[in-house]
């Protein structure tokens, strides 16, 4: 049998998946009904309101997928003490090049990554080369040009 | 149709905004925002229907991603970081942007802010639905809200870093480096994961092993034809449209920049007939001057061989061709020949589905023997007047009328019509009145 893919979420991803899925599930009753949805105030341009005017079809297709996130979901946790010098889900890393540059990102699941905030997911080729490594530890990230990094930091503490 | 109009003519002036990171490069002539849209929502299109994703969003997409560059410019992730320097700013250049996290997030919250407030500007005229939608596209690419958003965001980075290998020397990759670390903080996706390891060995002779739990040979070889394709399909995004050329224009729009203007109006247009199925008539837009690749770009129904004098060049665009019946039909025929032989030609490797509908979507558009080829012929006169009346406004004696004759011939949609009768009230409309208020004071005058 085929593993299902487990999707890993903090804390507060989780709960904005769930508030999404129930935002979809009553814009979905409502669009049955033919009613304008009544978490929606005001015609301003916030997510709900433009879930709303999507198709029915795209917005079916959202709730199957995350019913497939809710079913399949592992929430990071930070881990026990002897564990956070490793880095993990839920880390920030702090790397220190050869010319003293800092860079830094937070390790987490693909639904919440956004590299332009640091956000990196722990299935892109960063976040799989910084997995189980520890603080000192050198990493080769980058290909087809090699570019070696070294961790300096290694810290958990979710916001 | 009037603030339609007007958001064209904005989004236009993404045609003459270049790739910052190819300027950045000392690329000369670089791609132009709407050039990278074009090959980009290819891109999305073809590699997103290989995840079984949905086209039409993935098209919509990007073309709603990078809007808001008619006002931000093409901001990229260095704004405001590089210095001054040539020297030192082409060696920050080297590597991707390292800061700390607190850092990157309250940069990124302001870009977004920025940008969101541009494309709220971009799309201020569009009535409140297609404002929305457009809005929700470029939400969705920024945040990752779909599926399609994710994807494509990956998709859009390659098509970045395909943009600067092919135009620099072998010798000058390591430029690239950038692109790649951008790309590995970001890729997630396994086939694009894979298309990144293709293009490593393609650009760079690295081999790699496929991961065979994932993916077999035959995968790895359909790949490799999209990545081909798309390598060949970047020619429209630096060849001239041989109209504005024969006309004399200055830096002409490119066939891709083309391209890119009939996408989104057939996509606001098309909204407004129900009928019309939407992923269809959209990728008919993205595919309609492919065959341009090998042919050149054919100037219906002028012919290839022009005046080399600019004079007589001039004349013969005074007036649309007279021809007869017999010559009109040969001269289908022959570039119809062409123009599919060409196509053959450029998606031969393909896979067998994207290939079919590619030639098949082309097929219906040439032969206009759909509803949604029959739209998209008319928006594509509209598309070439409404350009051939912004040159005008640059160059006075830019002769236009020949593109009122080929509009006047070829259009009947109700549609089609009501847009053409906005392009006479925005471009001659002011003539018109002070016509009429120089004929009422004379006759005052007289009285």
């Amino acid at each position: 049998m085929v593993q299902e893919k487990k999707f890993y979420l903090t804390e507060k991803g989780l709960e904005k998946i769930k508030k999404e899925y129930e935002n979809l599930q009553a814009l979905k009753l409502s669009k049955i009904k033919g009613e304008s949805p009544k978490i929606l105030h005001s015609e301003d341009l916030n997510p709900e309101y433009l879930s709303f005017r999507e198709d029915m079809s795209f917005i079916e297709a959202k709730i199957t997928e995350l019913e497939n996130v809710l079913k399949n979901v592992v929430l990071i946790k930070v881990p026990p003490k002897e564990k956070q010098n490793t880095v993990n889900l839920g880390a920030t890393v702090t790397l220190q090049e050869a010319d003293g540059q800092i860079n830094e990102f937070i390790i987490i699941g693909t639904l919440e990554a956004n590299p332009s905030e640091g956000k990196i997911s722990s299935e892109s080729p960063v976040g799989r080369a910084l997995l189980g490594k520890k603080v000192g530890d050198e990493i080769t990230i980058t290909s087809p040009i090699k570019v070696a990094y070294k961790i300096k930091k290694i810290k958990y503490h979710f916001t | 149709m009037k603030s339609l109009l007007n958001f064209l003519l904005e989004t236009n002036k993404l045609k003459e905004i270049p790739r910052t990171g190819l300027v950045w490069l000392g690329i000369k002539n670089p791609p132009t925002v709407a050039d990278h849209t074009f090959r980009t929502a290819i891109a999305g299109w073809l590699l997103g229907q290989k995840n079984n994703l949905n086209a039409e969003r993935i098209i919509k997409i990007a073309f709603s991603h990078d809007l808001c560059e008619v006002y931000s410019g093409d901001l990229t992730p260095f704004w405001g970081l590089l210095p001054k320097e040539g020297k030192k700013r082409k060696e920050a250049l080297k590597r991707w942007v390292r800061l700390p996290l607190k850092e990157k997030i309250k940069r990124e919250k302001k870009e977004f802010e920025k940008e969101k407030k541009c494309l709220l500007k971009v799309i201020k005229p569009l009535n409140s639905p297609t404002r929305e939608e457009i809005f929700s596209y470029w939400l969705d690419y920024k945040k990752g809200r779909s599926n399609e958003g994710r994807f494509f965001k990956q998709t859009d980075k390659i098509d970045s870093m395909l943009e600067a290998l092919e135009r620099l020397n072998k010798k000058d990759y390591s430029l690239v480096t950038p692109w790649w670390e951008e790309a590995e903080e970001l890729m997630v996706d396994p086939l694009l994961s894979l298309l990144l390891k293709i293009i490593q060995k393609k650009f760079y002779n690295t081999k790699f092993e496929i991961d065979k739990t994932t993916f077999d040979k035959e995968e790895n070889a359909e790949l490799e034809s999209i990545l081909d394709f798309l390598l060949e399909i970047r020619k429209l995004k630096r060849m001239p449209r041989k109209l504005w050329v024969g006309l004399g224009v200055r830096d002409p729009e490119t066939v891709a920049s083309h391209i890119f203007t009939l996408t989104i109006i057939a996509w606001i247009l098309g909204k407004e007939n129900k009928a019309l199925d939407m992923e269809k008539l959209l990728k008919m837009a993205l595919c309609h001057e492919l065959p341009a690749i090998y042919t050149g770009d054919l100037i219906t129904p002028y012919g290839r061989v022009l005046p080399k004098a600019k004079e007589a060049r001039l004349k013969v665009f005074e007036k649309w061709p007279r021809l007869s019946r017999k010559e009109k039909e040969n001269k289908f025929a022959r570039d119809y020949k062409k123009e599919k032989l060409a196509l053959q030609k450029l998606t031969r490797k393909l896979p067998n589905s994207p290939k079919k509908e590619i030639l098949q979507l082309f097929d219906e558009y040439k032969t206009v023997s759909t509803p949604e080829a029959r739209f998209l012929n008319q928006l594509n006169v509209l598309v070439v007047l409404l350009q051939g009346l912004q040159y005008q406004k640059k160059d006075k004696n830019l002769p236009v009328g020949f593109l009122w004759e080929w509009a006047f011939e070829k259009c009947d949609n109700s549609i089609c019509l009501a847009f053409m009768e906005e392009l006479k009230k925005k471009f001659y409309g002011k003539k018109f009145i002070y016509k009429i208020l120089y004929l009422l004071k004379r006759k005052n005058e007289k009285d």
